[in-house]
């Protein structure tokens, strides 16, 4: 993915559905269909703010409804700046660029039952995904855990359209998600599918494994934010460059700044697509991503640029 | 003739145990005790609960019910300490026990199948209905490589093919037995072999015993 292939987009529609989520309508800047996407995928907003932010925002609407996207972006209390642009700067009318969508989050095809668990803002994905599985035959559940009512995001179209299938948890009334005796009751075929907060996404994975589960049934998503950390410095072997990071900028964005294009997907630690050779460390890289083993981030040789950093006096990377 | 480095035809390992599951389901027929009972000894030793939670479902050889090595493996099942063990006079019943169980079963349920390839392919062709994947499978093959053969003209599946070359038991073309495996129908292709210059075959031999 490059700038060249991005979409220009209206802000067509906001509306400030809890305390802290706005759901963006975004339609074709000239009109026509967007290009057509399944549940699950997310699109790369980029945003020319006093600098440029590009965030990853899953798509929540329907897949067969292209006329316009949906997405729901969250206000980030520690926000390098993407969400706060999008709350305070963004106004019906704005243009943004977007990227085509990618899916890293698909539903099983052939699975017999799906079991959706929704952290919070976690919930947009699987609207998206919930069209797709509405009137289908394969049976479902959604299980959605905010911190109270008034954080529901979408509550009401979920309520209307889902009925039992939706089972909700409020923090603020001491309801958890019982996810070891849900996991452990699950027939054969099923596949468990969750977008939250870290802590809940290592424990429904902790949780589902201690009951058996094999990999290839949990599926999970979560974009990181790029972490602020200390400034470094970096030298790109093939463009014979050397690039300097700041603190609250991303060593990707940081070479994308000097000139050198690097391919990615969802600059949020997950595809893959941005994985750089590393070819001289005298430090140590600081692994925030959720692609590479833990047995690779060990050896070293490799880092997500997207999200990850590196300490140390000096870093050679095949670009 | 046969058309090697196909990526379709299956390849198996030897069978392990794999405790990170809850439930386990072994299938067997005919010397396909052997590395069941393998796994089992290995269970004994390290985990108990899973030998608690183990099934056994097995069929005598092909040959015959009176296989006193078959008979003896039953026993020895039982003798193991496996939460069940049943035996069956042909694989259609052993496998429609299998999709029974298959059925009520919970998510965390680990297979292990050990036998002939036609007798793996058949169970496996189930378990794929039950979207059971790969990390939950394991199959060790042992006994006869006679092939379940797939006439891609007519459609009918010839049983216990030995040769590289067989007549379709359905419209009885000359077929070549092909590598190319589809686990849907758990068979391998059969491809008319002389369609070009109808009789002229090319030698018959034994090839899959």
């Amino acid at each position: 993915m490059s700038d060249a292939q991005t979409l220009a987009v209206e802000v067509v529609g906001i509306e400030q559905v809890t305390p802290l989520i706005k759901h963006f309508k975004l339609a074709p800047v000239g009109g026509g269909d967007l290009p057509a996407f399944s549940g699950g995928s997310h699109i790369i907003v980029v945003m020319q703010g006093d600098r440029v932010h590009k965030n990853p925002y899953s798509l929540l609407s329907a897949p067969h409804e292209l006329q316009t996207y949906e997405i729901g972006v969250r206000r980030m209390e520690e926000s390098r700046g993407g969400s706060h642009y999008m709350h305070d700067a963004v106004v019906v009318g704005s243009r943004l660029e977007i990227a085509h969508p990618v899916n890293l989050f698909g539903l099983d095809k052939i699975a017999r039952k799906h079991v959706l668990i929704a952290g919070g803002i976690g919930i947009t994905p699987f609207l998206a995904q919930l069209e797709d599985l509405h009137g289908g035959g394969v049976p479902y559940e959604l299980h959605y855990s905010v911190r109270s009512p008034e954080h529901a995001a979408f509550l009401g179209r979920l309520r209307a359209r889902e009925g039992e299938r939706l089972h909700m948890y409020y923090d603020s009334e001491a309801q958890s998600i019982p996810f070891e005796s849900m996991l452990a009751s699950q027939p054969l075929g099923t596949h468990v599918y969750v977008c939250g907060p870290a802590g809940m996404i290592k424990h429904v994975i902790a949780t589902a494994q201690a009951c058996g589960w094999p990999d290839s049934h949990i599926h999970w998503e979560q974009f990181s934010a790029p972490p602020v950390g200390d400034a470094f410095e970096v030298f790109l072997a093939r463009s014979n460059l050397k690039v300097h990071v700041p603190p609250d900028q991303s060593l990707l964005e940081s070479i994308e700044a000097a000139g050198v294009e690097v391919q990615y997907l969802c600059r949020g630690g997950v595809c893959g697509f941005c994985h750089t050779r590393v070819l001289e460390l005298d430090g140590e890289l600081i692994h925030n991503d959720h692609f590479l083993s833990d047995a690779d981030k060990a050896k070293g040789k490799s880092i997500m640029p997207c999200v990850s950093r590196a300490h140390g006096r000096r870093l050679v990377l095949d670009l | 003739m046969l058309v090697t480095g196909i990526k379709s035809k299956p390849v198996y390992a030897p069978l392990q145990a794999d405790t990170r599951g809850r439930y386990h389901l072994m299938l067997g027929m005919g010397v396909g005790a052997a590395p069941l009972l393998r796994v089992i000894a290995e269970m004994r030793g390290a985990a108990a609960q899973s030998l608690k939670n183990t099934v056994v479902l097995f069929v005598p050889d092909a040959a015959g019910a009176a296989d006193a090595g078959a008979a003896a493996g039953l026993e020895q099942f039982r003798a193991a300490g496996v939460g069940g063990a049943q035996s069956y006079s042909t694989t259609a019943a052993l496998l429609t026990e299998f999709r029974n169980i298959l059925a009520s079963s919970l998510m965390g349920t680990r297979l292990y199948v050990a036998g002939p390839e036609s007798f793996i392919g058949l169970a496996m062709k189930i378990a794929l209905e039950f979207n059971l994947n790969k990390d939950e499978i394991r199959a060790e093959e042992c006994g006869t490589l006679a092939r379940r053969v797939y006439c891609i003209h007519c459609r009918a599946t010839t049983e216990n093919v030995r040769t590289n070359i067989v007549r379709c038991v359905g419209c009885e073309r000359w077929l070549l037995v092909r590598d190319h495996y589809s686990r849907r129908l758990a068979a391998y292709m059969g491809v008319m072999v002389d369609a070009e210059a109808p009789g002229e075959l090319p030698p018959i031999k034994e090839v899959f015993l």
